[in-house]
């Protein structure tokens, strides 16, 4: 009986921690991949905007503040949620300077 | 589908683990019955209800302390206890021992009554002696014998003085005699048990005899031979051996009183194990109170059963029926291990298995249209003009975003995001120029067909 305890109360315990990482792994993984995928669409929008700014004829004082705003977060790092305002950032002012043109 | 599988596997491994762990859990229910093969004896005397109290009463204690005054030994109406008058005023000797005898079958405010006569240094209740702060009982089978078939109580009685008057206590004795029944004694008691198995004397307070209780205890059947109290000095017929003679593989019960022998097959091993455990635990209430013999006889039998079925003496245990549970309890750990390890290896598989998965290096896949896409941007770099610039440098951006994250093994879903937002660029980058050939669909369709 006392020997068995230790099967039950280990057995338990595996099963519980197998339990929990089967379903935080996966979801840190998840998390970590969408962010790396929000971070990726950002920098391609922050590099179709500065491509805009170069090609542009006219300066857009609101698109190089947001573009300077979209940049700043880029070089700060975060989440997803901070890499999808400056993507969002970067095409409103990748907008203004292609139609600024 | 052998995903949908092996999770529906995972799951109900978990389960089973759980439902092996309530199981258990559920058997863990203790019981403090201790019993060799369940015997199925009900020996339990519940107080007042079984017939212990007798009508007999006793007088208030000035009414008793009155009596006790002017009589050295008072016998209260109903008073069965008796003694060697002799050898008791010996041994109180020229002492003035007073000696309050009560009926047996009080209840506990008459005991008290009883009680509170301080003049009379012994009281006795039924066959219990007490006196100052003792009480005096038999501890042995003769000591039962002499009480509870002859209410004799000298022997206690002779301890407890030489107790109180501090002096050696006697050596107990047995003063029991025996005598052969007589032919005409013998023949009505034959005749009887030949007939019905049982012969119940005259006076005897046995109604009828407890069936269940006789069966569990003698399966083969038994005789019973139940007579009432002896008379104090006059030696005991003894129909035990005697009976026995006439039938030596018949089981025999004897009851002298509340003094119950066994006679027939295994008595060597058995009457005194049985008589000594039953005095022992029950001598007590058997001498204060009045039980009827039936509830005794009883109480005896379920005695019986639970010695037999305490394996002392390689009886054979009944059936018991096959119980699933206590077969597998001890199994029960390693299951639930076995169904806890399962669940942890398909728990690693599907963590493991939900990685990234290969690219497809098909024709269609990712890599070949990030080449396709990266060969017309090179093409089509010859000409542009400053019009169109900006959306080549754009696709190439893309192109290199889309390169980024394939190698960075973010999901195909992405890159091919990225990739038909580059071939939107590059599709402009060719209207603008007019070359139809140019157009991503086209010139993929031609390069990757």
């Amino acid at each position: 009986m006392t020997a068995s305890v230790l099967q039950w109360l280990g057995g338990g315990a595996m099963a519980v921690a197998a339990g929990f990482l089967a379903v935080s792994l996966p979801r840190r993984r998840a998390r970590a991949e969408g962010r790396r995928v929000a971070w990726s669409s950002a920098r391609a929008a922050i590099h179709d905007a500065t491509v805009s700014r170069d090609a542009s004829p006219a300066a857009v004082p609101e698109a190089e503040r947001l573009l300077a705003r979209a940049e700043l977060l880029a070089a700060a790092g975060g989440g997803a949620d901070a890499a999808r305002a400056a993507a969002e950032h970067a095409r409103r002012a990748d907008g203004l300077w292609r139609a600024g043109r | 589908m052998t995903r949908v599988r092996r999770e529906l596997l995972r799951w109900s491994l978990l389960a089973a683990a759980a439902a092996v762990l309530v199981v258990f859990l559920v058997a863990q229910r203790q019981s403090v019955e201790v019993s060799y093969g369940r015997s199925p004896s009900t020996a339990a005397l519940p107080e007042g209800s079984a017939g212990e109290l007798s009508d007999a009463s006793v007088p208030s204690v000035e009414e008793m302390t009155a009596l006790v005054a002017a009589d050295p030994v008072v016998r209260l109406p109903g008073a069965v206890a008796r003694w060697d008058e002799r050898r008791v005023r010996a041994a109180i000797g020229d002492r003035a021992t007073r000696i309050l005898v009560a009926p047996p079958g009080l209840d506990e405010a008459e005991r008290r009554r009883v009680r509170d006569v301080e003049s009379a240094e012994i009281r006795i209740v039924g066959t219990e002696v007490s006196g100052g702060p003792y009480g005096a009982s038999p501890d042995d089978l003769p000591g039962w014998r002499a009480r509870f078939a002859t209410a004799d109580v000298t022997g206690p009685l002779l301890t407890l003085l030489a107790t109180l008057h501090d002096q050696p206590v006697p050596p107990d004795g047995d003063d029991l005699r025996w005598r052969e029944p007589t032919v005409p004694e013998l023949a009505p008691v034959v005749t009887a048990l030949r007939a019905t198995g049982r012969y119940v004397g005259t006076g005897a307070t046995l109604p009828r005899l407890p069936e269940k209780a006789a069966v569990a205890a003698f399966p083969d059947g038994a005789w019973f031979v139940v007579l009432p109290v002896q008379p104090y000095g006059e030696p005991l017929p003894a129909y035990g051996p005697a009976l026995h003679r006439l039938a030596p593989d018949q089981p025999l019960v004897v009851m002298y009183g509340d003094w119950i022998e066994y006679h027939g097959p295994g008595a060597a091993s058995f009457a005194e194990v049985a008589a000594a455990s039953f005095y022992a635990q029950f001598g007590g209430r058997l001498g204060r109170y009045a039980y009827p013999q039936q509830n005794v006889l009883g109480a005896y039998l379920a005695q019986v059963t639970d010695v037999r079925y305490a394996g002392l003496f390689d009886r054979p245990l009944p059936y018991r029926p096959f119980d699933p549970l206590r077969v597998a309890l001890p199994a029960l750990p390693w299951i639930f291990a076995g169904c806890v390890a399962g669940f942890v290896v398909l728990s690693i598989r599907t963590v493991r298995g939900s990685g990234r998965r290969p690219a497809d290096v098909g024709p269609g896949g990712t890599p070949a249209r990030l080449a396709g896409l990266s060969a017309l941007a090179v093409e089509l770099s010859l000409l542009t003009d400053g019009r169109s610039d900006p959306a080549l440098v754009r696709g190439v951006g893309r192109l290199r975003a889309a390169r980024d994250a394939f190698d960075d093994g973010l999901p195909d879903r992405h890159v091919r995001e990225l990739l038909a937002d580059a071939a939107a660029e590059l599709d402009d980058v060719a209207r603008d120029v007019r070359m139809p050939g140019y157009r991503p669909d086209v010139y993929l369709r031609a390069r990757l067909s």
